[in-house]
């Protein structure tokens, strides 16, 4: 039956904007047509083949086929995996910060380890955009720039959830910070504005593009840059645009460290308000219509944002201005009206990362998860920013009056596990998600081990490490026994008694002495004595024993061992005939080793079990212990020890 | 200057790693050699100044050669050639060109199938070279001695322990010193003709593989061995058996050690446990042959820990004067910087 491999693109499509849950394909072979069946294989993988077989024709023109499918995960992309074992090291200090501080208050560090976060995004996408320039092949830019496009958003939706939950903000002030995340992600003019300025021209409004550099430098909240660029309009110096200037100067900014209060800071702030505002009304600006919009934004007139908003490519670029022009003393949990209005700017359907950053800015935290989880990249971002509120005690999430947030936490991060455990070398990474949510995760873990291929004694080692780290004995059982038997069956029963040893499992070491005792039989040497120093097998161990001293000639102390091998009846029955012929060459020792006490015992086991010793063999055996039993009866032999 | 430490990801769990000698210039370009991924290889690097800062070095690829199987361990012969061993119980013998770094790995000697159980590969798990001869040893309880001039196999000591060997090092021209998965060590004459050690001896306390050894360069009656629960035990071969000192070190399996190439007093060991240790030796090395020092408290040894711990195994450790070359399992390798020595 031929086998074979494809993945389909379509499996895992790049966009992050992706609607349709479910995928169609259509199966390329046409003996799929009929009863066809279906069975999981490891990880997220599954094979198709046909229930019901062609089973007269020769192998290789044969139609069936088996198909794996499995998802295309782009985590395991080369370029991406430096993400994924960065982050997995982010994970655990974040994990061994949270058990350090259980009752104090930790928010520093978290900050540290979410800008960390950030910074392994960072580096993911300078890498990302380094390899796109790079490639030649078209399908592979293609998903570079997706994956670019990705972590865009993802890192611009943690930069925000830092601000909102993770930042320690004086006064929770929010604005400053707010203004900082849209000229970061979304820097617009800036270019336009920085040459404008270098030139310092005179005249500067032939550029096309000056009016949109100055109101955008105003809905960013850099006044400043503005009014610089203001004055460089030839007609400078025209009242209007002095009038404006005026306002612009006089706009209170509020500090927390400024040395007034915010009720204070309220009064100063209405009051230039107003003043705008009356310029407004009068129609001072009523001739310079570009004065004029600019001043409708600064007294927060939603029309002039409306008339703005086709310019900007979505509706954040709007956020920070909107705040500022409306009000700038907002805190960090009164941004779901800001959201409202700026969203509501925007007419149509709205993209995932709209509703993301709306849900955030709203504090609905549950929605914002639930459509990070949308995300195509494999539940990355999800996880990691779900583990990091709910390790700040941001997170909150009421399943009918039922607090499910640990739950959450847990399932995410036991999918995002299970999935690296799939991977050949990230298992290990996997491994360690799997065991910061105790008791489902090792129990995953448990069986996810279990099943990992070991090709290796190094591999097998590696688990036995892990399993023992985590402290999971049954797979170091299962390892071991597979250890175990795989050198059983290639007949070196020593290695196998040795890896039976280590779990100190005594159906192991019996199989595997057992083995040893059968192939001595057979002719092949015993397994070095030292071997035997712990193991649980006592014939084998004793019988090796009973070797040494008989090699060391040391004859009286090997007869009485032989003696008690063979009354405590411990020999399997193969072994009766080896054990008996041993006593021969003692029996016919110059001086007498063997009492006639021991004699008779030999000579009961002979007859006990007369089946495994017939013949010439029993005969001669018979006569030694005759002659031996005639030089001993009236001898009694003395102890030795 | 202060210890500085640099970390890349490579997107290969690296098993092994080492420095390319330079006789005149500070060493610069390294082999990597990974482990455990769908397909593994042997790298050559380089590390370049980044936007001529000379403080920030970036390891930069220079040539892949692909291999089937984990690499298990690098050892050079010379100055531009390494064995290579492989879990598919391969040995090869490559060489990179002395002036450009770039080209690819040539394959001087490959061979094959050199460790099997029956007719099954097994691994071959390490090796050491000494002046052009390579030992290695493998799954399958055989020594291997093999010429690296001619590339044939010079003498096979077969069958000769019951479980698998995990650690091998030339102990002189003629003899080589190997450990096993029970932490039997076993010291052989390779021109002897006989399957006999000379001398066997074995670790301590429990039952647990060695999992490497190394010699002290300048006494070589000294036997360092690392164990997998990350034990150190130390043997003057004058008096064996018993070894002379056992650390309880690392908390966790010893992966690799080396003794400093400029300092002999100086031994470096890195863990599964993801920690790298710079130890003092002098105390240990120094005492008159006779007087056993128990050295439980490693306080006394003048450890100190040169990386912040790692949260995953650190495999594979080459140290060149102040510069320290670490890899590990989170698929990152890192540069030690002014490490003194």
């Amino acid at each position: 039956m031929n086998s074979t491999r494809f993945s389909d693109a379509n499996l895992n499509s790049h966009t992050i904007y992706n609607k349709k849950r479910v995928k169609q394909f259509n199966l390329p072979h046409k003996c799929f047509e009929r009863n066809v069946a279906c069975a999981w294989r490891r990880g997220n993988k599954f094979s198709i083949f046909p229930g019901s077989q062609t089973t007269n024709k020769t192998i290789e023109n044969s139609d069936n086929k088996i198909l794996d499918i499995r998802q295309e995960i782009s985590l395991f992309t080369p370029i991406l995996r430096k993400l994924v074992n960065e982050a997995n090291g982010a994970f655990l200090s974040l994990q061994r910060a949270s058990d350090m501080s259980k009752n104090s208050d930790n928010q520093v560090e978290y900050l540290k380890l979410s800008r960390q976060y950030r910074s392994i995004v960072r580096v993911c996408l300078e890498n990302l955009q380094e390899a796109t320039e790079k490639v030649s092949d078209g399908l592979e830019r293609n998903s570079l720039q997706s994956f670019t496009t990705i972590f865009y958003s993802i890192e611009c939706i943690w930069h925000l959830c830092e601000i909102l939950y993770i930042d320690v903000i004086p006064g929770e002030i929010v604005l400053p910070y707010i203004l900082e995340w849209v000229r970061f992600h979304f820097p617009c003019h800036e270019q336009t504005a920085a040459s404008l300025l270098e030139a310092c021209e005179k005249g500067s409004e032939d550029n096309p593009e000056y009016w949109n550099a100055v109101i955008g430098m105003v809905v960013q909240g850099r006044i400043d840059v503005a009014r610089a660029l203001l004055k460089l309009h030839s007609s400078s110096d025209s009242s209007e645009f002095k009038l404006l200037d005026n306002s612009m100067r006089a706009m209170p900014v509020y500090n927390v460290y400024g040395g007034i209060s915010s009720g204070e800071f309220t009064i100063s702030w209405k009051h230039w308000y107003a003043e705008c505002r009356s310029k407004y009304t009068s129609g001072s600006l009523a001739l310079q219509p570009q004065l004029e919009l600019i001043l409708r934004i600064m007294i927060g007139d939603y029309t002039a944002f409306e008339t703005i908003r086709i310019k900007y490519t979505s509706w954040f670029d709007m956020l920070g201005g909107w705040i500022l022009f409306t009000m700038p003393w907002a805190k960090r949990r009164e941004m779901a009206s800001a959201a409202a209005a700026c969203a509501g700017l925007t007419p149509g359907e709205k993209t995932h990362l709209d509703i993301i950053i709306q849900a955030l800015l709203e504090g609905d935290l549950h929605q914002v998860i639930h459509e990070m989880q949308q995300v195509s990249d494999n539940g990355w971002s999800a996880t990691h920013l779900t583990d990091m509120l709910y390790h700040c005690g941001k997170l909150q999430i009421l399943d009918k009056q039922i607090d499910v947030t640990a739950q959450i936490r847990d399932s995410l991060i036991l999918e995002y596990g299970s999935l690296l455990m799939e991977h050949k070398s990230l298992w290990s990474a996997g491994l360690s998600y799997l065991a910061a949510t105790p008791p489902e995760g090792l129990k995953r873990a448990e069986l996810l081990l279990e099943r990992i291929p070991i090709e290796s004694e190094a591999k097998a080692m590696r688990i036995l490490a892990e399993a023992n780290k985590y402290g999971l004995p049954n797979v170091v059982q299962t390892v071991c026994g597979c250890m175990s038997t795989r050198r059983l069956k290639s007949g070196n029963s020593g290695a196998a008694l040795t890896w039976g040893g280590r779990t100190r499992s005594t159906e192991l070491c019996a199989r595997a002495a057992e083995q040893a005792l059968r192939r001595y039989c057979a002719g092949a040497p015993l397994p070095h004595a030292e071997l035997l120093l712990t193991g649980s097998t006592v014939l084998l161990s004793k019988y090796c024993d009973f070797h040494n001293l008989y090699k060391n000639r040391e004859f009286r102390k090997a007869a009485k061992l032989l003696v008690s091998l063979i009354t405590s009846k411990l020999s399997p029955d193969f072994f009766w005939e080896t054990l008996l012929l041993d006593t021969l060459p003692l029996l016919e020792t110059e001086t007498p080793v063997l009492s006639a006490d021991d004699t008779y015992e030999i000579m009961l086991c002979l007859e006990l079990h007369s089946c495994a010793l017939t013949g010439k063999k029993a005969d001669m055996l018979r006569f030694a212990l005759a002659r031996n039993l005639e030089r001993t009866a009236l001898l009694n032999l003395p102890d030795e020890d | 200057m202060s210890i500085n430490i640099e970390g890349t990801f490579v997107s290969q769990k690296i098993n092994k790693i080492r420095w390319i000698p330079e006789e005149y210039v500070e060493t610069k370009h390294f082999f990597t050699g990974s482990w455990d991924d769908d397909e593994n290889s042997v790298k050559v690097w380089t590390f370049e100044s980044v936007h001529d800062d000379e403080n920030v070095e970036n390891p930069r690829e220079l040539s892949e050669y692909k291999v089937a199987g984990d690499v298990t361990e690098i050892k050079l012969t010379d100055k531009n050639k390494i064995a290579v061993s492989l879990s598919n119980g391969e040995v090869r013998l490559l060489e990179i060109s002395a002036y450009e770094r770039n080209s690819p790995l040539r394959e001087i000697y490959t061979w094959s199938k050199l460790h099997h159980i029956n007719s099954e590969r097994c691994s071959c798990t390490a090796l050491d070279t000494f002046e052009g001869d390579i030992v290695t040893v493998g799954e399958d309880e055989k020594v291997n001695i093999l010429n690296g001039r001619r590339g044939d196999v010079t003498r096979s000591i077969s069958d000769t322990d019951s479980c698998s060997i995990h650690s091998v090092c030339f102990l002189k021209l003629n003899e080589v010193i190997t450990g096993n998965l029970r932490g039997h060590m076993k010291i052989w004459d390779i021109k002897r003709d006989s399957n006999k050690p000379v001398a066997s001896f074995h670790f301590p306390g429990e039952e647990v593989a060695a999992t490497c050894i190394v010699q002290h360069p300048t006494q070589p009656h000294i036997i360092l061995a690392g164990s997998e629960c990350g034990s150190l035990a130390v043997w003057d071969l004058r008096m064996n058996k018993f070894p002379t000192s056992q650390l309880s070190a690392h908390s966790s399996g010893v992966t690799e050690m080396q003794f400093h190439p400029e300092n002999p007093n100086k031994l470096i060991t890195c863990s599964l446990y993801g920690d790298v240790w710079d130890w003092n030796m002098e105390s240990l090395t120094k005492k008159s042959g006779d007087s056993y020092v128990p050295l439980d408290d490693k306080a006394t040894m003048n450890v100190t820990s040169l990386i912040p711990t790692l949260h995953k195994a650190v495999n594979s450790i080459h140290c060149s004067k102040g510069r320290v070359l670490c890899a590990a399992d989170n698929e990152a390798i890192y540069l030690i910087k002014n490490l003194k020595y």
